[in-house]
């Protein structure tokens, strides 16, 4: 989680968030939604250099949903259609019940990881995804029980905080995910992210996700700095500016990158071992 | 308020976009919304269209609105 890893050319894991909880079809028309649609996009994706795959439920009109039924569907057909990526379902849900935040957890087999927000963000003008450190915890303990590798989402500082206070009640290595956009979010700045990672103890690892235009640039630092990347269309719609991107072109674009930059893109395999995943 | 807002219809097509699935539709911004927005407008969650959208308008006041526009009245007393 250093240069040094970058030097020694340490394998970057690369995670495509396929669809979100936000928006959906009205913002791109190809956003996958359906689990079909999602599935095809994973199995892209997988080809494509993505070990991990990030996992939103929708319902057939494009609306969200949390059950255990849907991700429990979905899971089923990513899985069908791809070879042996990790699958990491969301547990995020801004104005969700306590109750449902749980349900993404409850799959058979369960997932091999799992997010796990670490505090509130504002949505819109006038909604808070709380995320209490009652619910967080609970998803926690949840995760624990059944071999599910957290994501800790690091949405600002504050979050750092908060996970940081957290470190000894995670299995190695702990995983811990930065965002940087707009909101509350922190500043898209490439000193942000280097202070993050000078705050971090031995032995954590670290992913980064830039939202939007931030995602090329935020990718590229983290892999400068032996992080692991998230890209997608959940977190960025444009390729580049005015062109609608694909699940698959950003994931290659990254891979393109890594290899580039001498970290080679990291098997399922390896990241099962970098990041001490049950198996699938 | 525990029901669907008002300004919400589901829609195949409008904002000059089509869908197979008819998607949840906003009358008063004219465009489709987002998902997570949909479940203010669902009234999902203990969610208030009138309390946690912001672009909710009172039918009331719209009413009113529009009976002033009638009487040609610009509403200044
Ligand atoms: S809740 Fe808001 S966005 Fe939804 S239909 Fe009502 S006014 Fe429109």
């Amino acid at each position: 989680m250093t240069y040094d890893d970058y030097i020694d050319g340490k394998p970057a894991v690369i995670t495509a968030a396929l669809t979100g909880g936000v928006h959906g079809k009205e913002a791109h028309p190809d956003l996958p939604e359906t689990p079909a649609e999602i599935a095809a996009a994973a199995a892209a994706c997988e080809e494509a250099g993505a070990s991990v795959l990030h996992l939103h439920a929708r319902r057939d009109n494009g609306e969200r949903a949390f059950s255990t039924e849907r991700f429990q569907e979905i899971a089923d057909a990513v899985r069908e259609a791809t070879d042996d990526a990790v699958l990491q379902h969301s547990t995020g849900g801004t104005a969700a019940p306590d109750a449902l935040r749980h349900e993404p957890l409850r799959t058979d087999p369960a997932p091999e990881m799992a997010s796990l927000d670490m505090g509130p963000l504002n949505r819109y003008d006038r909604l808070t995804s709380e995320n209490t450190r009652e619910l967080v915890s609970s998803l926690h303990a949840e995760m624990k029980e059944r071999g599910i590798k957290p994501e800790l989402e690091v949405f600002n500082d504050g979050h750092l905080n908060e996970s940081l206070a957290i470190l000894d009640e995670l299995d190695d290595p702990p995983y811990l995910n930065f965002l940087f956009g707009g909101g509350t979010t922190s500043p898209p700045h490439p000193r942000n992210l280097v202070n993050r990672v000078e705050a971090l103890p031995e032995g954590v690892e670290f992913n980064v996700i830039g939202f939007g235009p931030h995602q090329l640039p935020m990718t590229t630092q983290s892999l400068l700095l032996g992080g692991h990347v998230r890209v997608g269309l959940e977190d960025n719609r444009y390729y580049e500016k005015g062109e609608l991107a694909t699940n698959e072109q950003l994931v290659a674009r990254a891979a393109r990158i890594a290899e580039e930059l001498g970290r080679p893109v990291a098997t399922p395999d390896q990241t099962r071992k970098l990041l001490g995943l049950r198996g699938r | 308020m525990d029901e669907t807002c008002q300004h919400l219809s589901y829609r195949e097509e409008g904002d000059g976009k089509s869908f197979d699935t008819a998607r949840a539709f906003c009358t008063v911004t004219e465009s489709f919304v987002q998902p997570m927005r949909a479940d203010v407008c669902n009234a999902r969650y203990d969610l208030d269209p009138a309390a946690d959208c912001e672009f909710y308008v009172d039918p009331e006041s719209e009413a009113a609105e529009d009976e002033d526009a009638d009487r040609g009245g610009d509403g200044a007393e």
